[in-house]
């Protein structure tokens, strides 16, 4: 018998964004600093779907509760999106990776993201099965939405601190390279 | 005593943290006479036995969805001329026009704040206070 390994189809996230497939050949990336890239899988039905978000500050003049409405309705997307294509939500399983604190002496909102999401999957009762959050480097994730397997690699800070002036405190570091190699988280 | 305080809402949301948004802005509003559903199901079953005045619900929920759910009330003589909001994420122009078509009263884009949720509750049912 001949194993045939299938051409995996790339699909790349941007912050805002989510995506759902129940096609074992997509594998899903994005670039996360500050963000928040939730993966979230039903293992029976096959399906899986990763979401890049990031709350607004408080500079932009949004109130707290304003803040949580935006978040929970980025998580909606992606859940609603999942039960559309077959997954029940009491089987959903999360993994979330992310939030990291990419500038110093500002408030951290990284961890305000990642807080967010451990609340809104608390509240939903949607268990967290892995991840990697926090630290203070920028993180390339892949996510395979039908298996569940996440890999991530750390971005070097250095790269972060090159483009610091440029992006202001937009949090997505430049992927550049990676310092820590790759890690396999399942 | 203003309408706010008269008014009889059900809320339905398959999310339970959307549904804590939506009574926590009905509350600051004045909007306390709440019945809650977690799906269009359990809101048709509830509002078949007691009917209120107005149903805010979202669109996506497993089993019955909002239009569903707006069509059943509309179908069943005790709940027909129950007010009806939906709240979608998506609110594109076919879904609005074909919950026009079912009788939908207004609708609400997510994400939502207590500003909009008020102006689309008084577009039906008159000035809250």
């Amino acid at each position: 018998m001949i194993a045939v390994e299938l051409e995996e189809k790339k699909i790349h996230l941007v912050q805002g964004e989510y995506k759902v497939s129940d096609d074992p050949r997509v594998v899903f990336s994005t670039i996360l600093g500050s963000c928040v890239g939730a993966c979230i899988r039903d293992p029976v039905r096959g399906v899986g779907g990763m979401n890049h978000f990031l709350l607004p500050g408080p500079e932009v003049g949004a109130d707290a509760r304003d803040v949580e409405r935006i978040g929970v309705h980025l998580m909606e997307l992606l859940v609603n999106g999942l039960m559309r294509q077959g997954a029940s939500r009491e089987r959903l399983e999360a993994k979330l990776f992310g939030g990291a604190r990419m500038m110093q002496g500002l408030s951290d909102i990284g961890q305000k993201n990642t807080e967010f999401a451990h609340r809104f999957l608390k509240y939903e009762g949607i268990r967290i099965v892995g991840g990697d959050t926090g630290g203070d480097r920028g993180r390339r994730l892949q996510f395979w939405p039908v298996s569940g397997r996440a890999r991530q690699s750390y971005i070097s800070t250095g790269v972060e601190s090159a483009n610091r002036a440029s992006i202001g405190r937009t949090p997505a570091p430049a992927p550049e390279r990676s310092v820590a190699g790759d890690v396999d988280l399942f | 005593m203003t309408i706010a305080n008269k008014l009889e809402v059900m809320v339905v949301d398959d999310t339970s943290v959307s549904r804590m948004l939506i009574t926590e802005s009905l509350a600051e509003i004045g909007i306390n006479n709440l019945q809650l559903a977690k799906d269009g199901k359990q809101a048709l079953a509830a509002l078949m036995s007691k009917p209120v005045h107005l149903v805010l619900s979202d669109q996506n929920m497993p089993g019955l969805d909002g239009l569903g759910l707006l069509k059943a009330l509309r179908e069943f003589k005790p709940t027909s001329k129950i007010g009806f909001i939906l709240i979608t994420g998506s609110p594109d122009k076919s879904l609005i026009e074909r919950g026009k078509g079912l009788g939908l009263n207004n609708f609400i884009a997510k994400p939502f704040n207590t500003r909009t949720i008020r102006a689309a509750i008084e577009a039906v049912v008159g000035k809250l206070s």
